[in-house]
């Protein structure tokens, strides 16, 4: 009895991914085209919002990524019918909080902190907004499974990194047949990272006993003068290194060359389906695979949880937009140039209309 | 036959009078291996360091790929760097020079990728770029009298707001193959090309600077723009071409930096600005110590590299480089101060 607890604990930790088969399989799994599962119960949406209206507050404007969140966002209340603000930010923390003042003053009912605004950094202003009634709720910040939302947020809707770093993980076993010897690169002081970083060693040391892996912080500040550099060297000290991982695939413009000029035949395989990134793979042969998520579905999403928030319904705490696999053969679904929201189909848009019972 | 210039001839007049004047007041002229160590001290630590080093991970310290690679990716902290010796030279700080560096990239890559314009035009196009935002800052710093700090502080910022501007806030991925070619995959002794144009420039600007009429009145304007003015200097003019020259040469930087990753992104070349300031004042103390010089400034930014090159050997968290960068900026002012008696700094 207790060998099977144990057993069963082993397996549900590591589920049927310890070996090239499983690994092939995973990724196969993320390489055809996203479907659309319902992450609760559906709702009347309009009735529910009639009367109620979400701001949102981006990490910054400046960056597409939030941009197209922010977006999503947008559309998803257009849909709905309902009164929603994208406040604008250049990722100041004074910016934050004279957003949510704004929010509160103007009776906005919910504040969601999108893509990586720390809202540890406004804390106190988050807390006044509760006590003025406003509930605040983050999106696209924690890992769904090994990061908690501190107890002072509403409510937040999380995304499954975990599954993102076994993905880039399991790419690398297979295209080396279990000879990984990878880089692995990721700015700590963000959020995400540890969840990233954690999957991909994690599952190397978990499934491939010849694969070996290096970690290299790199903060987001010093990605130029400092990214280059230590994956430079890095390839000059192990010539065989074969794959390099930047846990966010922005990080990949000063690594490309790095690769070059070391005279290296690494490849890299990231995360986050950024458009130029997919447009050098597209032109070039060092990007080999990059996981990619609809950010217009992660906006959608995110507006689904909060309103589930705001009507009572029961929570939902991890985003439904699935992962996806980009490579060569299907980039060109993303654009020329890429976008945030090509390439993964729109089967979401009719699956939150079907949700929200908006036909 | 030439006539001789009277205003050449007034300022070497000048200059001895200057030269008599700080031997009244300086302690007596260092010996001949004293001047030589002073010159030479910076190769020195560098050779050491590198032996240092070597004596823990000899089998990349002592590897000419490790140089070859390092010379190469760094063309563009060289060429920023000598930006900002020009200006200092004439006594004025350009703070913009990175930002200049970002626009030209950013320019560079929206005029081939999304526009469509061939690279060769697509440069001098960024050059002008250049040339303008220098304008720019001479004019605000030469006919307002606003300290070249402020000025360039301002630009810079109202730099990076165009960039996010002209780029959408994103990165542009896809500059034609032909500058990635020019700049990091053609190679001459194992060493991306781009080095050899940084080589180039610090070469150009090392003639100037001390073979020739202009380099000395860029000179001692920048000792003193009274006294240069009274002799018949043009000093604003001075001013104003090393500030021009600055932004161009920053663009220029910014083209290498493009070449360098095929791409262009909004803020990584800010980044750039502390290590080039770091190498411009630490190559003040070597070759010809107490100038700011081209030769000094190719010879720290490539000590302050290898300190980089071998700190990642060696496995050293990625914080350790900011200590390297910054203290090496401190106590590269606290040395040339040293150098030059521990007068104030203007």
């Amino acid at each position: 009895m207790k060998y099977s607890a144990a057993l069963a604990a082993l397996l549900a930790a590591s589920p049927a991914l310890a070996d090239l088969d499983a690994a092939r399989a995973l990724v196969e799994q993320y390489s055809a085209l996203p479907t659309f599962e319902a992450p609760g119960a559906p709702f009347d949406a309009r009735a529910c919002m009639a009367d109620k209206k979400m701001f949102v507050i981006p990490l910054t404007n400046a960056n597409p990524f939030n941009a197209a969140i922010s977006q999503g966002f947008v559309d998803a209340a257009e849909m709905v019918g309902f009164e929603l603000r994208d406040w604008e930010t250049q990722m100041d923390p004074a910016g934050w909080i004279q957003g949510i003042n704004t929010a509160v003053a103007e009776g906005y009912d919910l504040i969601d902190l999108q893509g990586g605004l720390p809202p540890e950094f406004v804390q106190p202003q988050v807390m006044e907004a509760q006590a003025a009634g406003v509930k605040v709720t983050a999106t696209h910040n924690w890992d769904a499974t090994t990061q908690e939302t501190p107890a002072f947020m509403d409510g937040a809707a999380n995304t499954d990194y975990v599954t993102i770093g076994q993905i880039i993980a399991a790419w690398a076993m297979v295209q080396t047949d279990g000879q990984v010897n990878a880089l692995v690169l990721g700015p700590d002081e963000i959020t995400p990272t540890a969840p990233l970083r954690d999957a991909i060693i994690g599952y190397l040391e978990a499934n491939c006993p010849d694969c070996q892996t290096r970690y290299i912080n790199v903060p987001v500040n010093d990605w130029a003068t400092q990214g280059q550099p230590a994956v430079q060297n890095a390839l000059l000290q192990d010539p065989s290194i074969n794959y390099v991982l930047p846990v966010y695939d922005s990080m990949s413009q000063f690594i490309v060359p790095a690769i070059q000029i070391a005279g290296s035949n690494a490849k890299i395989v990231s995360y986050n389906g950024t458009p130029f990134v997919l447009d050098m793979m597209r032109d070039g042969d060092i990007v080999e695979m990059n996981v990619g998520e609809s950010l217009g579905w992660v906006g959608m999403a995110g507006t689904d949880a909060n309103m589930r928030l705001l009507c009572g319904l029961e929570p939902v705490t991890k985003l439904n937009t699935p992962a996806f696999v980009f490579t060569d053969e299907n980039v060109a679904t993303a654009g020329t140039p890429a976008t945030f929201n090509d390439g993964y189909g729109d089967v979401h848009v009719q699956g939150f209309r079907d949700l929200w019972q908006l036909d | 036959m030439t006539t001789p210039d009277p205003t050449e001839a007034r300022i070497a007049a000048l200059e001895a009078k200057i030269a008599r004047l700080e031997g009244a007041v300086a302690p007596r002229p260092a010996p001949d291996w004293k001047h030589g160590a002073e010159r030479f001290g910076l190769v020195g630590a560098w050779v050491l360091m590198i032996l240092i080093l070597g004596a823990f991970r000899p089998d990349q310290m002592f590897a000419w790929n490790s140089y070859a690679t390092m010379l190469g990716s760094n063309a563009m902290v060289v060429v920023l760097t000598l930006a900002l010796i020009v200006p200092l030279t004439t006594g004025d700080f350009d703070l913009s020079v990175a930002s200049v560096m970002g626009l030209s990239s950013m320019t560079l890559a929206v005029l081939n990728v999304q526009m469509g314009i061939p690279i060769v035009p697509a440069i001098l196009v960024v050059l002008v770029v250049g040339a303008i935002v220098g304008a720019v800052n001479a004019f605000f710093i030469l006919y307002f009298g606003v300290a070249s700090l402020i000025v360039t502080l301002g630009t810079g910022y109202f730099i990076n707001g165009v960039i996010l501007w002209i780029s959408n806030s994103g990165t542009i991925a896809g500059v034609s193959m032909d500058l990635v070619r020019a700049v990091i995959l053609t190679r001459l002794f194992g060493i991306p090309i781009g080095f050899y144009y940084a080589l180039i420039l610090a070469l150009v600007l090392w003639y100037v600077f001390q073979h020739t009429a202009l380099g000395r009145r860029l000179l001692f304007v920048g000792r003193g723009r009274e006294v240069a003015r009274l002799s018949g200097v043009n000093v604003t003019r001075m001013r104003t071409g090393a500030l021009i020259a600055s932004s161009v040469i920053a663009a220029f930087a910014g083209v290498l930096y493009t070449g360098m990753r095929g791409a262009a992104d909004p803020s990584s070349a800010l980044a750039f600005l502390l290590p080039a300031f770091a190498a411009a004042f630490l190559g003040s103390t070597a070759i010809y110590p107490g100038r700011f010089n081209a030769l000094g400034s190719v010879v720290a930014v490539y000590f302050l590299s290898t300190g980089i090159m071998g700190l990642n050997f060696l496995g050293v968290s990625s914080f350790v480089q900011n200590l390297f960068y910054g203290g090496g900026l401190v106590i590269a002012v606290a040395i040339s101060q040293l150098i030059r008696g521990r007068r104030p700094m203007d």
